[in-house]
């Protein structure tokens, strides 16, 4: 390869059909990395955010008291929030109702929604990573194809097709799809990743909802026995 | 807890995904330019016909060539005659000094024989001495005339020499100045003989002299007769040497000479036969060029071998291969091969390939059956050129 083969050099002297198919693969690389990079920041903090809460949560302390020391709603995450909501939810309906059920029935509620809002942030932007991996190699292909086209239109003009004469065609409209393949690959080994760890972060939350469920039936049941009683 | 860094922005994501990418950006434009040579791009194919009996410029090289020998030739001789005629200056040279070496002798001579009458005393002795002096200056002169007139042969002889030399001189300038030092050896030692032989002679005198002062109180007139006997019997036997010596020259110059003659004889023959027959192949050559350039079956080859060429990437530059085409008179190729390798295989692969593809030449059918003939056997150089 001489320097008029170099792969700027033939990014650079793409038709434009290519290089805009170039540009946009760029692009979506560029976003999936980002995607990439702050989703792993995001899940792993979330990790360690909810090992430090369990510890708390089976430390033995008091659940009022748990309650008071964590802040506003809307800063908490994971299964504090889940907790959160759900205990705000079990202190409202404590009062006013004395049927168990009906709070235990509003608790669980409660907790779903806090769940479901954890799975959107959690997963949030990693359609666009899946996006990403499986749309993009069809889009270099495009690029490629429509380059072939422009190679072989150019070879009907030339007297004898030499192997040269094809060569930097074919070189060129091959960049687009090896960008797409470029943007494609780290996609798809990220997204699978990512929402494995993510599902399993959502499995934790669940089985904690559960966990906390049953504590405050337990507690309730004792309560019911006493009213009876 | 974790709950005040627990959101995430995307500021530091987006810097890292930016120098992910700018970093294979730099790798590429960095890395593929530099590792990789630039190849030649010789896309272009250029093939020349050559025909199997065409000398073409064989002819004018060689009349270049003889021209260019014969100029060389010229200058060796002109070099030579003047080495000569240096040789010949420094010879005159030569002979005057011992000329001006005689008369000095001569002068001593003279005044030694002047003190002798002195002490002798005696005017006759005196007269008879003078009368001994120029008898001696009689005879130097003489032998320098002789000498002189053996010169002046020898030059005769030299300058006929060189006239010859330079109407058909040999080219080799080594041996002709090996011939030449010799004939330089021989002439010193010939001087040298000369020099030895007058300095034995001027010995003799003296010694003559001399006895003739002690004796000539006794026997003046015997002495002399005897004395002159003998002068006469030196004298004789000097010239002899000479003319000896002259001779033995003589005989060597003839000899050189035939020597010469002989060789420039055999060069001449067979110079006039190259130049028979590289006229010849001219007119040959010329002839088979017209005619080539009267058809174009050659070129119609040519043409489907280009088209069919598919001429390999890398290539050195400068390179070209010979292939032999054998048809049938239908056009159809009987063999392909490869006379003259271009020393890349792949190039003559690529040729042998593109003339097999470009195979059978049924223009062939279309050319009168003389042409078809001479057709029948022919040779393609190729070479890729730079057209596209």
């Amino acid at each position: 390869m001489n320097d008029s083969m170099s792969i700027p050099h033939l990014i650079l002297n793409a038709s434009g059909v290519v290089q805009f198919v170039m540009l946009l693969l760029a692009i979506a690389s560029v976003l999936s990395w980002v995607v990439i990079f702050q989703r792993s920041f995001v899940l792993r903090r979330a990790q360690r955010a909810h090992k430090q809460f369990e510890e708390r949560f089976w430390s033995g302390i008091d659940l009022n008291e748990l309650y008071r020391e964590t802040p506003a709603e809307q800063e908490t995450q994971g299964a504090e929030h889940i907790f959160r909501s759900g205990f705000r939810e079990f202190n409202r309906l404590l009062p006013k109702t004395r049927n168990s059920q009906a709070i235990l029935e509003g608790v669980q509620r409660s907790m779903r929604v806090a769940w479901s809002r954890e799975e959107e942030r959690l997963n949030h932007h990693l359609i666009f990573l899946a996006t990403v991996a499986s749309a993009s190699p069809y889009i270099g292909l495009f690029g490629t194809v429509w380059g072939i086209m422009g190679s072989f239109q150019s070879l009907s003009m030339t007297q004898q097709a030499t192997l040269a004469t094809v060569a930097p065609w074919i070189a060129e409209a091959l960049i687009a799809t090896a960008m797409g393949l470029f943007a494609a690959i780290p996609a798809v080994i990220f997204y699978n990743r990512l929402s494995s760890s993510s599902s399993k972060l959502l499995g934790k939350y669940e089985d904690f909802a559960e966990e906390f469920h049953s504590i405050l039936h337990r507690n309730l049941q004792g309560r019911g026995d006493q009213d009876a009683a | 807890m974790a709950r005040h860094d627990s959101r995430v922005g995307y500021g530091l994501p987006v810097v890292l995904a930016l120098a992910l990418h700018v970093g294979v950006i730099v790798i590429n434009v960095l890395e593929f330019p530099g590792s990789e040579e630039a190849p030649t791009s010789a896309s272009v194919v250029q093939a020349t016909l050559v025909s199997t009996e065409t000398a073409t410029d064989q002819a004018q090289r060689a009349e270049a060539a003889k021209a260019r020998a014969a100029k060389r030739q010229a200058e060796e001789e002109a070099a030579a005659a003047e080495q000569q005629r240096q040789q010949e200056a420094e010879e005159a040279a030569a002979a005057e000094q011992q000329r001006q070496q005689e008369a000095e002798e001569a002068a001593a001579a003279e005044q030694q024989r002047q003190q002798e009458a002195e002490e002798a005393a005696a005017e006759q002795a005196a007269q008879q001495e003078a009368e001994q002096a120029r008898r001696e200056a009689e005879a130097d002169a003489k032998r320098r005339a002789e000498e002189a007139a053996a010169a002046e042969a020898r030059r005769q002889q030299e300058e006929q020499a060189r006239q010859e030399a330079e109407a058909k001189r040999q080219q080799e300038a080594e041996r002709q100045r090996q011939a030449e030092a010799q004939r330089q050896a021989e002439a010193e030692a010939q001087a040298k003989r000369e020099e030895e032989a007058r300095q034995q002679a001027e010995a003799e005198a003296e010694q003559k002299r001399q006895e003739e002062a002690r004796q000539q109180a006794q026997a003046e007139a015997e002495r002399k007769r005897q004395e002159e006997a003998r002068q006469q019997a030196e004298a004789e036997a000097e010239r002899k040497r000479q003319e000896e010596a002259r001779q033995q020259a003589e005989a060597e110059a003839e000899r050189k000479r035939r020597e010469e003659a002989a060789k420039r004889a055999a060069e001449a023959a067979s110079s006039s036969l190259d130049s028979a027959i590289a006229g010849e192949e001219q007119s040959i050559a010329n002839a088979r060029q017209a005619e080539q350039a009267s058809n174009s079956f050659q070129n119609l080859v040519r043409n489907a071998v280009e088209q069919a060429w598919i001429v390999p990437p890398n290539l050195t530059s400068g390179v070209e291969a010979l292939v032999r085409l054998t048809l049938l008179p239908t056009g159809e190729l009987v063999n392909t091969q490869l006379v003259q390798s271009s020393g890349d295989a792949a190039f003559d692969r690529s040729v042998l390939q593109a003339v097999q593809r470009a195979a059978p030449f049924r223009e062939m059918r279309d050319l009168p059956p003389a042409a078809q003939r001479r057709f029948r056997d022919f040779n393609l150089r190729f070479r890729p050129g730079d057209v596209r």
